[in-house]
């Protein structure tokens, strides 16, 4: 498959997935906000919770990494500065990939 | 890179018509949701840090800014989310006519604010 066209997919396939796990998130956002640290604590304690938050934050953190390569793509003109953009988006989505999966494991193994 | 993917419309030189404000806004709302996924990124790390470290990000929820920032976050994943449902069956080529385009920018323009108030307000 052509670059574009995978990527086409898998923008697709990650807006599939993330439609019933961000009304997940959203229904369970209500009640964070009136928990304390150990209820939240005890909240991602529990694997499926904790697989589930894992997935959705995976597929929102390509999601997004393709949303702003997209949006990069086409309104930055200069050459250089549409490459720094790229490799900032990069670097931000894969740290930010590997800070959430290195905090989950923490949680469900403390 | 090799780059031959038709870019998007110029936004300068297009009537400006209603399919292209949701387009816009649809792409606004994305960038300002991928700044809320750094920031959830933040808060499950101080979660896994432990209460000494949650208690920096309990500072900033007490304040009236967070509040109204949270308040535009979801209006913007509800709107992000609904309208982009629409551009998911578009890509099969369904109810792409101008009235159900139309139509359903309406709804999805109704199911936005109706789920931010309900969560909001009612729940």
């Amino acid at each position: 498959m052509k670059n574009y066209a995978r990527k086409w997919l898998i923008q697709r396939i990650t807006a599939i997935l993330l439609i019933p796990l961000s009304f997940w998130f959203i229904y369970h956002c209500l009640s964070f906000a009136s928990m304390n640290y150990s209820q939240l604590f005890l909240f991602f304690k529990s694997i499926i919770n904790s697989l589930l938050f894992l997935i959705m934050m995976i597929s929102m953190l390509i999601h997004t990494k393709l949303g702003c390569e997209t949006i990069v793509e086409d309104y930055v003109t200069s050459k250089s500065l549409k490459h720094i953009s790229t490799l900032l988006i990069n670097f931000i989505v894969y740290l930010s990939m590997i800070i959430i999966t290195l905090a989950i494991v923490r949680i469900v193994l403390i | 890179m090799t780059n031959n993917r038709p870019l998007s419309p110029h936004l300068s030189i297009h009537k400006k018509v209603l399919t292209a404000f949701f387009s816009i806004f649809h792409r606004l709302t994305g960038i300002g949701l991928s700044l809320g996924t750094i920031f959830i990124a933040l808060w499950i790390s101080l979660i896994a840090l432990g209460p000494n470290y949650f208690y920096l990000y309990e500072k900033i929820a007490a304040s009236l800014l967070f509040k109204f920032i949270l308040f535009f976050w979801t209006l913007g994943i509800f709107y992000h989310l609904f309208n982009g449902t629409r551009y998911l069956y578009w890509s099969f080529g369904w109810g792409m006519d101008l009235k159900s385009v139309y139509s359903s920018g309406y709804l999805v323009l109704f199911f936005t604010i109706t789920s931010t108030f309900i969560v909001w307000f009612y729940l």
